[in-house]
């Protein structure tokens, strides 16, 4: 990425250097320079890769517009010259600053966004809104857009390369493969088989013992409690005749199951996640095994193409939901208080209830410990009693996330040893004996009218295409179409039909070629004065991430989206009143909107959560993981469609989270209004709500949540320089240049003979790394009482030394730890609200704000400061200014 | 670099070169048989295979340098292959750490740029049916790439075995479709191109630039798919070779998956359909059962494994089975000769490593690496000390490959030297 931008550069100076565009530094200036910079920043030490050393600047030159837009930044900053060097006077500081200031805002006139192409989420959105295709994907191995800057829809960082265009013509093929397909070859019936061996184990869901497969478990969660032959995928959509063996497993320990046993039978997507619940696969048959010899049930259903099936055990009395497993637990106790006691025994193994134990006891190996204790003639049954405390913890722990999970996946085995069980011997799946619709095949209709209209009696293939494109081409391109361009892609169509190809081929080869269109695949094509169609296109793939819908066009077309009323005390400012009447319609109302989706995901980087597996020392499994990334994108959303004050951000005074994980994660239990007086029973605890909580304490607000606390580790252990480095892009805006090459990585030693401040401290004596250590350490070494997970912890891990977060900040203000270092930012609220503007423009016009858009962007922050500095406004000024309006 | 030795393939009968392999093989008219890429070139295929979580250091590295080294853990699969490949430790790209840099391993010390793989497909493959192919075993819900475009794109992989099948033995339905959905392309690609060159001609200055991206693909689309046309109707190699009914794409198949893939790149290289392919070896939550036991953990909990001897027992036991099927690759290939006597193993560089160090600490120092066949003299474990002095870098090792493949170069990533003294 960096170096296509570096190549970028270079090429345009050399252009540039052809005009001999450079301007005299007036002496002055000069003078001041060369006392106050050039001690490091001459040609000879070129200190951080920054030479002032030069009696002109080319303005017109990229390079030095950043160059020198950095030596402003320092200077607004006071960050440089170091504190240690010698200092100019206030005099002199501000006559740079205004050479440097009035120059900059010349030479960067707003503007200038390059062509964007659609990225992955935008064209998938695009194409499911254009052609209705609702369930509409790229391919798994579609080419990965590149971030700039932070952001994947960049249009400097949008690039497209071969690859991509291929990539863009197979689909194209797809997509028009689903909407006019090609006639299907008859399909060749076949027969599958599979027993025992040929299934899934997943987790304690099942076990093999001889001919027989058994299932136990209930649970909604397919990996605890199905099975599934992975090594069969249905290639024609049809109806196929299945045989399916199964048996009732008894055993005669005292568990009888004296109903059928129900067998529920799923279609399910061979390519589907593992992680699936029940709900969303559909249900084919639901067969009532009656018999423990095994008998077999023969049925026919419909199976797509890409299928496999799934089976499940309905009504099996284990199950991984956690009230019940503990009160299953419970009436097991009381009629066997040795079975009370070897779980005691294995959960809490010294004899200690606050240290349980249970990820370990997860499966098989669990269950072989709780049943030697079960059998052991000299366990001992002091605590195996219903009121003992530790019995009461037991069954706390039964019912709580992990708890329940990794104690019934050992429960499981009982079940697999004992039954009741589920036996399942083998199944055949025989066809297709006829070729069915799938659900794809019966919206193809609808579909294809969206697309081509209606023909009218006696209408010739040619005029039927050119009315098609008329009205599909203006959707597609999301702006009027010239009938030169309309005559262009009639003549594909026509040209196919002159060869003696059908209409649907002609009308095939047609889509496929309007979907490969540069007009297609890009936006921001016109010129730096957007139209209300440009404008239109900005501001819905921006707040909607989809092309302008209905409302949109019809402004677009009448050129009604952007007249303006005056605005301010005097007038003085214009408001673009349906702009921002749009905006405000299009903003979403929910997280799981692709805006907060994308937008928080990729500014808070909390999109990588599904690629960190914590520590399984943390107990923080798929679901808190979840759970802690919808916390920050519902907190998000809460401060935007209530427009709360940018503070909340930092120091509100609540979240988004469930009691459970508020209690386990952030150690607070939080008061809730509870109906009627009474206690919160489990399933309240668990419910994702609003909860209250005091300002000014350890967590709340971006940087005490555990997505961000997460992000911004990996799982394992804490990078103090990562999260230093974070909070300077993301947070404070300000972020520091990319190490210098052949700098090796000190990698934390998790074994843990030093603690990471020692090792690290390495950064801030040497010379070289000083300069950008002294700002990066700091906010790092601040958040250190959060682990990997988010948790508050005052010692490092292994090496027991006590945290020190302590530290210095740029401005000199000493910080004792992370509340201190919130109320600093909350006093200097402006610093972090710039940080998301220029962040929100960034993704909002696919450009990174030069000089004149960033104190444009300053000038509405300021002012939104003094009304009320409300997010939602923030964010609406935002989208009326120049920055945001021209291309 | 000198050919070491006269290399007969140039005057062979392809057919006797053949007949040794298991599959039937009806031969398409192909001339690149006969020309390789240069004259100093001694071998003409290259293959790179990656792991997503690393390789257990411990026992991947002999303990002992030189030639009587004691076979590790992890490459015992190996043994009987000794003197047919080389171990190498100590050599990396001086790359940033974590699994988001992890592409280090064929892009050098900045990940995500000209993979290793790529700059060769470019240089040699000129003639063959597939520039190269990009494979993947146990790839689950993430995509991800290891090999890398000159413009830093990362390629999607084929997960399917029968989709790189389909390609390599296409069927005559299949042919006729294809050849349809070719030719109709083609024929209207001019009237998309004359309505984007009038859109061009109405932007300005830099939108015009960038729009030259989009003529660039254009223009490398049409000739993919005119190098398509004429070889559509060339003769197809057709095989004995039994695909099973399913895809084994599914995490938990991995293993399965990966067999299929080698028995197929065999194929591939044997009937001369490409001369570069990459496979990579994803790793997820799978949980492996081998000889009915299931393991500790997932793949991925498992290269977590700080230290547990449990948990490191059983990564070791899933890397030993990736090594199980990689020695059984080399054997195919070693057992392909042609009529001088030089097997298509001497005919082909395998490089085998990854873009991760240490996955339990997220370090990608001193990466795990071994080369097998491509004519070297192997048997040895090239131990090289990082702390010295003008150490050899893994980038070093590279050029090394590359010439041996013919190509003139003496740059890779942050490395311009090569270890053609140490390695040979």
């Amino acid at each position: 990425m960096k170096l296509r931008f570096l190549t970028f550069v270079c090429s345009l100076s050399t252009l540039a250097g052809s005009w001999v565009s450079a301007e005299e530094i007036p002496a002055p200036i000069q003078k001041i320079i060369s006392n106050s910079c050039l001690e490091c920043h001459d040609a000879d030490s070129e200190k951080g890769d920054v030479n002032l050393d030069s009696a002109t600047i080319d303005w017109k030159n990229i390079q030095d517009l950043d160059i020198w837009q950095r030596a402003l930044n320092a200077i607004d900053e006071g960050t440089m010259p170091p504190p240690d060097e010698a200092q100019p006077t206030e005099e002199e500081r501000n006559s740079l600053f205004a050479f440097l200031d009035e120059n900059l805002l010349e030479h960067t006139p707003i503007g200038g966004t390059l062509p964007r192409r659609l990225n992955k989420a935008e064209y998938e959105a695009t194409i499911r809104d254009l052609v209705q295709l609702s369930k509409f994907k790229l391919p798994l191995g579609f080419p990965k857009d590149t971030e700039y800057h932070g952001f994947d829809n960049v249009g400097e960082g949008l690039v497209l390369s071969p690859p991509h265009l291929n990539a863009y013509t197979e689909v194209a093929r797809e997509i028009a493969d689903q909407i006019f397909p090609p006639e299907r070859a008859a399909p060749k019936i076949q027969k599958w088989e599979a027993g025992p061996e040929d299934m899934v184990l997943s987790f304690s869901a099942a076990t093999v013992h001889g001919d027989a497969l058994r299932l136990v478990s209930r649970s909604v969660d397919i990996m605890r409690s199905c099975t599934w032959p992975s090594r069969i995928e249905i290639g024609d959509s049809g109806t196929y005749q299945m045989s399916v063996s199964a048996s009732k497993f008894l055993a005669d320990t005292g568990h009888p199951f004296e109903e059928p046993m129900l067998l529920a039978v799923y279609a399910r997507p061979v390519s589907a996640t593992d992680r699936s619940t029940i709900r969303s696969f559909r249900l084919l048959k639901e067969i009532s095994v009656k018999t423990e010899s095994p008998e077999v049930t023969t049925f026919e259903a419909d199976l797509y193409k890409g299928e496999t099936l799934l089976f499940h055990w309905a009504n099996a009395e284990m199950t991984h939901a956690h009230a019940e497993l503990s009160a299953q637990f419970e009436e097991w106790f009381k009629t066997d208080p040795r079975f009370l006691a070897a779980w005691q025994k294995a959960v809490f193994r010294a004899g200690d209830i606050r240290n349980p134990q249970t990820t370990s006891l997860r499966g098989r190996n669990g269950w072989d410990i709780v049943s030697k204790h079960w059998a052991d003639p000299d366990l001992d049954l002091s605590e195996a009693t219903m009121d003992s405390k530790m019995t009461k913890r037991f069954l706390q722990i039964a019912d709580s996330n992990n708890g329940t999970f990794n104690l019934a996946d050992a429960l499981c085995h009982f079940y697999h040893n004992n039954g009741p069980a589920l036996e399942f011997h083998h199944l055949t799946v025989e066809g297709p004996s006829k070729l069915v619709e799938s659900p794809a095949d019966k919206a193809r209709e609808n579909i294809r009218q969206r697309i081509t209209g209606v023909r009218k009696e006696g209408q010739s293939q040619e005029d039927f295409a050119r009315e098609m494109l008329k009205s599909f081409l203006p959707r597609a391109f999301r702006r009027p179409v010239s009938d030169e361009t309309i005559a262009s892609y009639l003549t594909i169509a026509t040209r196919h039909w002159d060869e003696g190809h059908s209409l649907d081929e002609g009308l095939h080869l047609l889509l496929r070629n309007i979907l490969i269109s540069p007009r297609f695949l890009y936006r921001s094509l016109g010129p730096e004065k957007m139209d209300d169609f440009d404008l239109a296109t900005r501001l819905s793939y921006f707040l909607a991430q989809r092309p302008p819908d209905a409302t949109l066009r019809d402004l677009a077309e009448r050129n009604r989206l952007s007249p303006t009323i005056p605005a301010g005390p005097n007038g003085e400012r214009k408001e673009y009143w349906v702009l921002r009447r749009e905006a405000e319609r299009l903003l979403p109302t929910r997280e799981t909107a692709p805006f907060i989706q994308s937008f928080v995901g990729q500014w808070l980087d909390t999109e990588t959560l599904s690629g960190i597996m914590p520590d399984p020392k943390f107990r923080f499994e798929e679901d808190s993981t979840r759970l802690a990334k919808r916390e920050t994108e519902r907190f998000f959303l809460e401060i935007l469609a209530k427009n709360l004050p940018m503070t909340d951000f930092i120091d509100p005074d609540f979240t988004f989270t469930s009691v459970n994980f508020a209690a386990r994660n952030y150690g607070f239990t939080p008061r809730i209004a509870k109906a009627g007086g009474n206690k919160l029973d489990t399933k309240a605890k668990a419910e994702f709500q609003r909860i209250g909580m005091k300002r000014g304490g350890r967590y709340g607000g971006l940087l005490g949540q555990a997505a961000i606390l997460m992000a911004t580790a990996n799982g394992v252990d804490t990078q103090p320089v990562i999260r230093g480095v974070w909070v300077l892009e993301n947070i404070l805006g300000t972020p520091p240049p990319p190490p210098p090459k052949n700098v090796p990585a000190l990698t934390p030693d998790t074994q843990g003979a030093t603690t990471p401040r020692e090792l690290l401290s390495a950064h801030t004596r040497e010379a070289a790394c000083a300069g950008c250590h002294q700002r990066i350490d700091p906010v790092g070494y601040v958040l250190e009482n959060y682990d990997p997970v988010g948790r508050w912890r005052t010692e490092w891990p292994v090496s027991n030394a006590k945290i020190d977060p302590s530290g210095t900040l740029p401005d000199g203000t000493e910080i004792k730890d992370a509340i201190e270092f919130k109320s600093w930012l909350v006093e200097n609220i402006d610093l972090f609200s710039q940080c998301l503007a220029e962040k929100l423009m960034i993704y909002a016009t696919g450009r990174v704000p030069n000089y004149a858009e960033t104190r444009e962007i300053e000038e509405i922050v300021k002012r939104n400061h003094e009304t009320g500095n409300g997010f939602r406004d923030l964010l609406l000024s935002l989208i009326e200014s120049e920055t945001f309006r021209t291309k | 670099m000198k050919s070491k030795r006269p290399s007969a393939l140039h005057t062979i009968n392809r057919r006797l070169f053949l007949r040794a392999g298991t599959a039937t093989l009806a031969l398409p008219a192909l001339e690149a048989f006969s020309a390789p890429a240069s004259e100093t070139a001694t071998a003409r295929n290259f293959i790179s295979i990656g792991t997503w979580l690393g390789w257990h250091q411990n026992a991947f590295f002999p303990k002992e340098a030189g030639r009587d080294y004691l076979m590790p853990t992890t490459l015992q699969p190996l043994s009987g292959q000794r003197d047919q490949f080389t171990v190498f430790s100590g050599l990396d790209h001086r790359a940033p750490n974590g699994h988001g840099s992890w592409s280090n391993f064929l892009c050098g010390s900045r990940p995500e740029t000209y993979s290793l793989d790529q700059q060769i497909a470019d240089q040699i493959s000129g003639k063959t049916r597939f520039s190269s192919f990009e494979l993947t075993a146990g790839a689950g819900e993430v995509s991800k790439a290891m090999s890398f475009t000159k413009q830093g794109v990362g390629l999607p992989m084929i997960q399917r075995p029968s989709v790189f099948y389909k390609q390599l033995f296409i069927s005559e339905a299949d042919r006729t479709r294809s050849e349809y959905l070719l030719r109709s392309g083609q024929s209207s690609l001019d009237p998309v191109r004359e309505d984007a060159m009038r859109l061009q001609k109405s932007l300005t200055g830099r939108d015009s630039d960038k729009l030259e991206e989009y003529f660039e693909s254009f223009r490398a689309v049409e000739k993919r798919i005119g190098r398509q046309i004429e070889t559509i109707n060339d003769p197809v190699p057709t095989t004995s070779y039994k695909l099973p009914s399913y895809d084994p794409i599914t995490p938990n198949l991995q293993i399965e998956a990966e067999e299929i893939m080698y028995d197929l790149m065999t194929l591939a290289l044997e009937t001369e359909s490409t001369r570069v392919i990459s496979l990579f070896l994803h790793g997820l939550g799978q949980v492996f059962s081998f000889d009915g036991e299931a393991l500790s953990a997932g793949y991925h909990g498992l290269s977590h494994h700080g230290n547990d001897p449990v948990m490191i027992r059983d990564l070791v036991a899933i890397e030993t089975a990736h090594m199980h099927c990689f020695a059984g690759f080399l054997k195919q290939l070693s057992e392909k000769k042609n009529t001088a006597g030089k097997s298509l193993l001497d005919d082909t560089v395998i490089l085998l490593g990854t873009g991760m160090g240490d996955a339990s600490r997220h370090s990608n120092a001193n990466l795990p690496t071994l080369v097998a066949g491509g004519g070297f003299n192997h048997g040895s474990h090239i131990a090289i000390d990082a702390e010295k002095k003008d150490a050899p870098l893994l980038g070093d090792l590279y050029i090394t490959l590359m010439q041996r493949l013919g190509l003139e170069t003496d740059n890779f990533s942050n490395a311009s030297h090569n270890m053609n003294q140490l390695f040979s």
